[in-house]
């Protein structure tokens, strides 16, 4: 029964959250509002220092020419690009028209571009996992079909047939799959916080 | 996908299989420009069941007048477009309402995408009083629950934001929450640590297809009013709106262009599936994994294997050259779906369909042992 730092923080400002929600009192009211600034805080700091350890390492990899030197150097170059857009002497930081330029001329198309190249990709990846030839992988990939002749985007009486069967499908069978995992992710969150809680052994690591 | 040897040999002129996905994306896009039929007659896009179209209008109608909505813009950059129309859509319905926007971001990408639509909407003939920025809020969920009771930031003004200072100067000051999501923190986490916070604050959502099974138990129960979860549907709520409004109409995706796509797909997974499960060949080369020799028993050897990856010298095939055929095979495969010609490679150069065979076989060795079809 050992009782680390972090796990004793976690239970005191949990329980402090948990009877906040539960109890009205201007006090834990007080209290509970300072951990979440804490929180936020500490939430800012964590991505300040992501950036950075970012910036350090791709930097590093550049100078020792290590890993991917042309992509270390896309990515110092976009980060340097977006901070002296929000960051130059008189910008009205994210709001700045240069920002917002940056953001929609370029990272916003070029995101949606990878993004709609998943098509092909998916398509690649399917054929290539079929080589394979597990049956898993067929039915999984039989599935998909199936719910791609489901949303075929036709009219008529075939249409309105085909979208009332997806309706099900997404509400039924998919739905209860995608519920059940949920349940399950919830029930052993629930377990492992109950674990920390009761400082069961091994609910630390 | 890594480099190419010094050795392998560059075709000369561009292969089916390197023709066929600029044909594809060629297709694709003259689709988009014809966009013959998208609402009505073969081709329908938007969702004939008009349920959840309803349950967004009935949230709409319940609004009082010039009502304060809060914008909760926490999609993500890759699946937006997807979603851009129904929002677009409701944006354009809540401004015939004399609604007036509050856009608050818990996410980056979402505040990115807010400053964009925020322009948008000043151009659109939204005025200052019926617009504000509330900024990007970090700290996640700690975030957002501060922001139930704290939501204006430091030194904002304006008329709304007095409002909403009067009001409560928290999210309670809001008529609803309309919440645009995709990204780490949507409508989920709003009905979470909102919802149970601010239980009489409505909360409507317009989010992706992918977290439709994840939300729709949330519209089963009430905690959000309505949901726009998949393009049929975010299609037949922006006809609705573009029925009844006086500007240009949000653009669509091309039904064609998305039938076309969808059964290019088809073709694909038909054939792949049929291979899989019951070993139809999918290749004019042999079955998925198996060249016609190797069928008839035996191992396969590395001369093979070389013949086999469109290396008719018989020289010993080399790892990458075997991955670089694999890659080659994939898009071979697509082209073979895609096309209508009979499945012969006429050219006789054996560059794309033997390369598809022999990439297969290259795949099955990779898995450490002979794949069945090729023992048996």
């Amino acid at each position: 029964m050992r009782r680390s730092l972090p796990a004793a923080t976690v239970v005191i400002v949990g329980l402090l959250l948990l009877l906040d929600y539960i109890i009205i009192n201007p006090a834990l009211a007080t209290i509970a509002d300072l951990l979440l600034e804490l929180l936020v805080l500490l939430a800012a700091a964590a991505a300040l220092a992501g950036g950075v350890a970012l910036v350090l390492r791709h930097w590093t990899e550049l100078v020792e020419r290590r890993g991917d030197p042309p992509g270390s150097l896309a990515l110092l170059v976009g980060f340097a690009g977006i901070l002296l857009a929000g960051l130059y002497p008189g910008s009205s930081g994210s709001t700045d028209p240069a920002v917002r330029w940056l953001v929609a001329a370029l990272l916003a198309p070029l995101i949606a571009g990878l993004f709609a190249l998943l098509f092909v990709f998916l398509l690649g990846a399917a054929r290539r996992g079929l080589t394979i030839r597990t049956r898993e992988g067929a039915l999984m990939l039989a599935a998909a079909a199936v719910v791609i002749v489901l949303l075929l985007p036709i009219g008529g009486a075939a249409g309105d047939w085909l979208a009332s069967v997806a309706g099900w499908t997404l509400a039924v069978p998919i739905g209860g799959a995608f519920r059940g995992l949920l349940i399950g992710v919830g029930i052993v969150t629930a377990v492992q916080a109950a674990r920390v809680l009761l400082a069961v052994n091994g609910a630390e690591e | 996908m890594g480099d190419a040897p010094m050795n392998e040999r560059a075709p000369r002129f561009p292969t089916r299989a390197m023709l066929a996905p600029l044909a594809l994306v060629v297709l694709l896009g003259a689709a988009v420009l014809v966009r013959p039929g998208d609402d009505g007659g073969a081709l329908l896009l938007a969702n004939p069941d008009r349920t959840r179209v309803a349950e967004l209008h009935a949230a709409f109608a319940a609004l009082p007048e010039a009502p304060l909505v809060l914008i909760g813009m926490d999609a993500d950059l890759g699946t937006y477009p997807e979603v851009r129309v129904a929002v677009r859509a409701a944006f354009s319905d809540l401004q015939a309402r004399d609604a007036r926007l509050a856009f608050v971001s818990f996410t980056p990408e979402g505040r990115a995408i807010a400053g964009a639509e925020l322009d948008r909407l000043r151009g659109a003939g939204f005025g200052d009083d019926q617009l504000l920025d509330l900024g990007f809020i970090a700290g996640a969920e700690a975030g957002m629950v501060r922001a139930v009771t704290d939501l204006l930031p430091a030194g904002v003004a304006g008329s709304l934001a007095d409002a909403i200072r009067e009001a409560d100067a928290g999210m309670g000051a809001f008529d609803l929450a309309l919440v645009v999501g995709g990204g780490e923190l949507g409508p989920r986490t709003w009905v979470e640590q909102v919802g149970t916070r601010l239980p009489g604050l409505a909360i409507a959502a317009i989010v992706p297809t992918l977290a439709q099974p994840e939300l729709a138990p949330y519209l089963r129960t009430g905690q959000l009013v309505a949901l726009l979860a998949t393009l049929r549907d975010s299609a037949a709520y922006a006809a609705d709106v573009a029925e009844g409004a006086t500007g240009a109409p949000e653009r669509v995706p091309s039904a064609l262009a998305m039938l076309l796509g969808m059964l290019v797909a088809l073709g694909a997974l038909g054939r792949g599936v049929a291979s899989g499960l019951w070993g139809v060949p999918s290749g004019p080369g042999g079955g998925a994994g198996t060249s016609d020799r190797h069928r008839g028993g035996g191992p396969a050897t590395d001369a093979d294997a070389a013949t086999d990856a469109g290396n008719p010298d018989g020289d010993v095939a080399t790892d990458a050259e075997r991955a670089s055929d694999t890659d080659a095979a994939t898009a071979a495969e697509v082209e073979q779906d895609t096309a209508t010609a009979a499945d012969v490679d006429e050219e006789g150069d054996g560059d794309g369909d033997a390369g598809a065979a022999g990439a297969a076989d290259s795949s099955d060795r990779a898995t450490g042992s002979e794949p069945e079809g090729d023992t048996r």
